[in-house]
């Protein structure tokens, strides 16, 4: 009889459909299974998007400020190098890790273990690699660097007339696009691709 | 409920990886045969290494909160600004929604996370069987929301880039907002390490 292990309290339950449904622990109320059912393609797909927008985003100002005719543009990088260049290395890794690292490892070891996948074949040490990319999700806070770029904004609109550049645009699209990305790729979702019968 | 088994009462083992179930054996470290991590019926020291990480955490709570997070220097006055006067000086230039969100993303979310994570350690340390249900919801509530806690040292991170006009304004960043992101990472890590399968478990 297959069985499901709650992650969260577990509880042993009984597999029921062939083709998993959200369902939730009857005790803890934890996910218990995510639904399956995207294509690779999708996920392939977004997953370049992403990388497009990632570049972007990287290339291009998030931000310029006029302050009395003195015009300033940061980049994305520019945060990570301001608190290196202030004699603060390790905020720089932290900063440098969350918001630009993360989301890069994020899309390339997911389209290391798609590519391969999608014509049958399993990259090498795939097994490790989407391990990895479980440990990395959890340290790759776009959203949180969005947020907290609208604070920055709001506390210097008041002296200095503020424009937003085209990584702020490409950056909101990355953090939607990486949003999808982890929703359609879950561990669930990606051994159900991986373990399938090249057909 | 006294029907319901457990994986560790049958001798699975939950991959925390790729969510498989394997049947353990009689292998002193097993490993999951699909992605080969090492696999625990529960997670090794979970409540030591949570305790000392949350620990750590609210030692560091204090100059993160004391220490100046960022330094305005312009023209006309010198300025230290530590988180929650940060969110004063937002609440007095009129933007009280974004005032309300730094509050409860740098001063709320981070104590209620070290509060709430020693309160499950302590009570899964004595195999508490109260309000499993509650603890287990609010141990995701604390997983969930822990990430956005780095909202601020982003806005500074930000400032520091922008404001650099030497003559006329300039932010420096401060070693508050070090001690911050130091007691964000630590309670991230610790809410990683603690297995909320403990909070389930019945004491023998």
């Amino acid at each position: 009889m297959p069985v499901i292990i709650c992650p969260a309290c577990d509880l042993v339950h009984r597999a029921a459909a062939e083709q998993p449904q959200r369902t939730r622990c009857v005790r803890c109320r934890a996910i218990l299974q995510r639904a399956v059912g995207g294509s690779i393609d999708s996920a392939i797909a977004l997953a370049a998007t992403a990388l497009i927008l990632f570049v972007f985003s990287n290339l291009y100002p998030l931000v310029a400020m006029n302050f009395n005719g003195t015009t300033r543009a940061a980049t994305l990088l520019d945060t990570t190098l301001g608190f290196y260049r202030q004699g603060h290395p390790t905020l720089a890794v932290i900063v440098f890790t969350t918001i630009i690292l993360g989301p890069l490892l994020q899309i390339t070891t997911l389209l290391y273990l798609l590519l391969p996948m999608r014509s049958g074949h399993q990259a090498p040490a795939a097994g490790s690699v989407f391990r990895f990319l479980t440990h990395v999700r959890p340290w790759s806070l776009v959203e949180v660097f969005m947020l907290g770029t609208v604070v920055a904004l709001v506390r210097v609109a008041k002296y200095a007339q503020v424009l937003p550049g085209v990584a702020l645009w490409s950056y909101a699209l990355l953090m939607l696009a990486l949003a999808a990305l982890t929703h359609r790729t879950s561990a669930e979702q990606f051994w159900r691709w991986a373990e399938r019968r090249p057909a | 409920m006294s029907t319901a088994l457990t994986g560790q009462q049958l001798g699975l083992l939950y991959c925390q990886q790729c969510h498989s179930t394997v049947r353990g054996g009689r292998v002193a470290y097993p490993r999951c045969p699909r992605c080969h991590a090492h696999l625990h019926s529960r997670k090794p020291h979970s409540l030591v290494l949570t305790a000392v990480l949350v620990a750590c955490a609210a030692v560091l709570y204090i100059p993160a909160n004391i220490l100046p997070v960022m330094n305005t220097r312009s023209l006309i006055d010198d300025e230290r600004d530590t988180i929650m006067s940060g969110v004063l000086v937002l609440l007095q230039s009129g933007s009280w929604p974004i005032a309300v969100v730094v509050f409860v993303a740098s001063i709320v979310v981070p104590l209620l996370k070290i509060l709430a994570l020693a309160v499950l350690i302590y009570s899964s340390w004595r195999g508490s069987s109260r309000h499993r249900l509650q603890r287990s919801e609010l141990f995701r509530l604390v997983e969930f929301i822990g990430r956005w806690s780095m909202l601020d040292v982003y806005a500074v991170s930000l400032l520091v880039a922008l404001v650099q006009i030497r003559s006329l304004a300039f932010i420096s960043v401060g070693w508050g907002a070090l001690a911050f992101s130091a007691v964000v990472i630590l309670t991230t890590v610790a809410a990683r390490t603690f297995d909320e399968r403990l909070l389930w478990d019945e004491s023998k």
